[in-house]
Parts: C-alpha cells; structure tokens; sequence
C-alpha cells in the first residue's frame, strides 16, 4: 500500500495543533477550553458561543473505523499516480463519539478495512511531514 | 406555499458534451432562449430571473445576453447541486408569481466541468479539507461519497451487483436517449471493467464530465393554458436541510449517508396531497450510485436500506413499475446538475419521449441532492 504526499498548507492555523501532535506522537484534536467539550473540526466560531477559546489535547488513541474507501485513483490536485493504493480511514477516537479523523490504514498485513474495525493511532511519514494511520487491534 | 399554482412552461438545453467549446454564459444563454422559444414567449415576455450563486454570472448578464429589455424581479438560490435547479428555484418563482412580480420566470444554469480545476475546485478551497483531509488522501467525491458506500453496506448490506444494477438501470434508459452521452449498453461485465476510482465505486457509479446547460420557464397555472404545451404544473416543493458545513459534512455528521432528504420528501408530498405509490416514475439525482439509493429510499419508492436491491429487482428499468432516470440520469446521460432531470420529467410528462416514454406519465417526482440540503419537487401533467 501506498502514502498519500500532499502538502500541509497552514497558512490557516487553526489545523496547526493537529500537527504538532503527530510530531509529538499524539493525536490531539481541539476541545472547548471552558467546557472540555471536543469541538471538531475546529471551526472559526464555535457555533453558539463566538468567545469561546478552542485548545488542543490529546484524545484517544484506540478506537474504530466509521467507514474507510481504497484509494485507486488519488482526485488529489497534481500527479499522484505512484502514491496509490492506499486506504482512508475515518477514525473515530473512543473517548469522543461522534469526532472522526482522516488517516490511512497501516500495518494491516493483509486484514481487510471494514467498517468498526478496532484501530490504533500511530503516525505516519508523509514526505516533510506526518499524517494520521491507523493500525488494526490484534487480539 | 400551495400546489398547483405554477407551471413549467418552456424548457431548452444545449448539447451535452464530454468537453465542449463555449463559455458557460454561451451556454446558459442558448438554453434559455431554447426554454424561452419553447414556450412561445419572447424575451422581452422574461420579466422575472432565478439565477444560481454557483454558476458566477448573476442575472443582469443573463438578462442583457437573452435581450430582454428589463427585469421586474430577481433572486438567487441559496442552495447547491440539484436543490437550487430543481426546488429552490421553482419555489422562489412561485414567491414572485404569487405576489405578482412577475409573468414569466427564467431560470437557467450551465456547467464547464472541464474548466482548470475541475468540478472538485471548490472543495479544496474549504479550509478542513485542505488542513485535515486532502494530506491524508481524503479528497474529491467519488472517495467521499465511496465512504458512504461501504458504510450503507456495512448497515444494510450491497453487493457489487446490486450496486452496479443502479449504473446498468440508468445506462439502459440513456440507450434509449439519443442526446445521452453514454449509450453503449452496460453489463455487470462491462461495469466491472470500467476503472475502479476508490472502493467500492467505479466510473460507471459517478456522474459524468459534461459541459452543457439547461433553462426553464415559470409561469402561473393560468397563464400556462394559454401556452403551446401541455400544462406541466407544480404540485409540491420541499427542501431540507441540515447545517453541517460543507467543510464537514462528510465526515463529522452522525450518519454521512442521511442527506435531507426525509424532510423534503415529506414537505412535497404533502403539499401536493398524493403518496409515493401516485408517482408514475421519478428522476434522482444521481451524482454517484450510492447517493441515487439513499434517494430513491427517501423518495419513498422502497424501505430504507432496499434501494440497491429495489435496482437490481428491475423495478427502475425500462417497462419496469418505478422508471427512474429515464434520459440516463446524470451517470449516463449528463451532468448538468438537476436542471435535466427536471427537463427530463416535463417532457416525459408531456408525452414527448418516443422509445423512452412511460405510458400514460402523469405525476413525476425530482429529487435533488446539494450537500446539506436536499430538494423533492412533485409535477403532474393536467
């Protein structure tokens, strides 16, 4: 399988957070300072409440894949031709129902993606910089 | 908001070609005057304009190229894809009849898929997508709508037949169509040879590359009479919507498959006053096979999570007892998005189809998809 090489544009930082993470080897998404609620994607306003102040932590590493698509032909702009297969996965963390994370499937030797499959975080090399995979829980 | 109070009195189109010359004004403008024509009216009979936020040319530049000398009332459809051609549009007509701002509205729209950019241009202009999900190879909507798919089949079970039989159903109506743009026949061989873009869709589960336009003409039930077709009059508009971004919606709403499409169907079959069973066939927008089933189902011409296998029973195809797409829907007979489903019921309605015509056509239902809204409009034929 293949890995997706496209460039982090962070001329908006509000996605930067996410990235430290993979760096630091965490995933961290964004929660409502106040309330600890999560708030994802982070949006410019937090609906209802334009004060609120949005801070990155951590979130849980295990968890499941909503639904996942095998990438055959990347839509992505540019030439992607040798990137591909590779397989989406979005993530949902277990300690935030309802959030999901776009990442690829990794180390899966051979198990198929299924929707809810049990997975774990661990980051990715994407050329200058990490991306979000997800491995298969083996049990 | 009352049924049957407009009708859809003229209608036009352009070619529809996998890649065209002209420019998108050229286009709409050839259409309208198509739609115009139709009707028997004139331009300078267009005294009321419904133009659309994503076509980038608002009604005074419609306007001027049709000739018309002036306009008494405009609006544009706050809304995307099939919502804004084939129910914002109409209910923001009848508005403006009703209240007697204008006799005769335009409504027209054009696409250049192949312009630089492609169709997908917009989406990574949306922050999320390009932060979080375009460097995770998260991006275009064969692969958002092709997560979709395996989640449906993982609720409600598909196989890749009952999947293909919606590309084969559409197909099968579009060989009947000599505008379509796809005509070759289609088997489950011939689908499955058609390139795989991310699992489980393929080409022949998206909607084509078109560049082409279409336009229509509203008018009041009355002035409709007097008018050289049939009276194709509105009996039901409804829209719904959720407020999920589009930056988010395909991945952060609970269910990314449940489009709002319930709550439209709902407001339409009420305020025309019939059921699913009245309809004689439907037209669903069909951007990708998977979102044609969840429509279908919403539409309410079978259960929920039956919709692929309500396609590969037969019931869509032709001579079968629900025809859906019946000019090949935007997979097999072009994208130009809503607006030629809703051509496409008006001249069935009318009785105008020849090889493709469903007998004794009388009440069509238009489903239209556009993101986080979603349209169904009820038309009959007096």
């Amino acid at each position: 399988m293949g890995i997706p090489i496209y460039p982090v544009h962070l001329e908006d930082p509000l996605f930067q957070g996410f990235y430290d993470g993979l760096d630091a080897g965490e995933l961290r998404i964004t929660a409502d300072a106040e309330t600890g609620e999560w708030v994802w994607y982070p949006p410019e306003v937090v609906p209802g409440r334009p004060d609120a102040v949005l801070e990155w932590r951590p979130v849980s590493a295990e968890g499941k894949a909503y639904s996942f698509t095998t990438v055959i032909r990347s839509l992505l702009p540019g030439d992607h031709k040798a990137e591909v297969p590779y397989t989406v996965i979005l993530f949902e963390p277990d300690d935030a129902p309802g959030v999901r994370i776009a990442g690829i499937l990794v180390d899966d030797d051979g198990v198929e993606p299924a929707c809810d499959m049990r997975l774990h975080f661990r980051p990715v090399e994407a050329g200058d910089h990490r991306i979000a995979g997800f491995a298969p829980v083996r049990r | 908001m009352k049924g049957n109070k407009i009708a859809i009195t003229g209608i036009g189109e352009t070619a529809f070609l996998r890649k065209g010359e002209e420019t998108v004004m050229q286009m709409m403008t050839r259409a309208s005057l198509a739609a115009i024509a139709d009707a028997g009216l004139t331009p300078a009979d267009i005294d009321g304009h419904v133009s659309n936020k994503y076509v980038g040319h608002p009604s005074e530049e419609v306007a001027h190229a049709i000739g018309a000398a002036t306009r008494r009332f405009t609006a544009v459809a706050d809304t995307a894809g099939g919502t804004a051609t084939t129910g914002d549009a109409l209910r923001l007509a009848q508005l403006a009849i009703e209240a007697g701002l204008a006799r005769h509205v335009l409504v027209p729209y054009a696409i250049r898929s192949t312009k630089p950019g492609g169709v997908y241009g917009f989406h990574a202009r949306e922050p999320q997508k390009a932060g979080l999900e375009m460097p995770a190879g998260f991006f275009g909507q064969p692969t958002y709508f092709a997560t979709m798919a395996n989640r449906y089949a993982h609720e409600f079970g598909m196989t890749e037949e009952e999947l293909a039989s919606v590309s084969m159903t559409y197909r099968a109506w579009a060989a009947l169509t000599p505008s379509a743009q796809k005509r070759d026949p289609m088997d489950l061989e011939t689908y499955r040879q058609t390139p795989m873009i991310a699992t489980p869709l393929r080409v022949a589960d998206c909607c084509l590359t078109t560049d082409g336009g279409g336009a229509y003409v509203v008018s009041a039930v009355e002035a409709a009479r007097d008018l050289p077709h049939p009276v194709i009059s509105v009996q039901g508009v409804g829209i719904g919507y959720n407020n999920y971004p589009h930056g988010v919606l395909f991945t952060q709403k609970p269910c990314t498959f449940d489009y709002p499409g319930w709550d439209s169907a709902a407001q339409a079959y009420a305020m025309a006053g019939v059921d699913p069973k009245d309809l004689n066939l439907a037209q669903v927008y069909d951007g990708f096979s998977i979102s044609a089933i969840v429509q279908t189902e919403m539409l309410g011409l079978c259960d929920r999570g039956e919709g692929a296998r309500f396609y590969a029973a037969g019931h869509a195809k032709p001579g079968g007892r629900m025809p859906i797409n019946t000019s090949g829907g935007h997979m097999s007979g072009g994208y130009v998005p809503g607006i030629n489903l809703l051509i496409e019921a008006v001249r069935q309605l009318r009785g105008q189809e020849g090889d493709r015509q469903v007998p004794d056509a009388r009440l069509c239902a238009v489903a239209g998809l556009g993101g986080n809204n979603h349209s169904t409009t009820i038309l009959a034929r007096d």
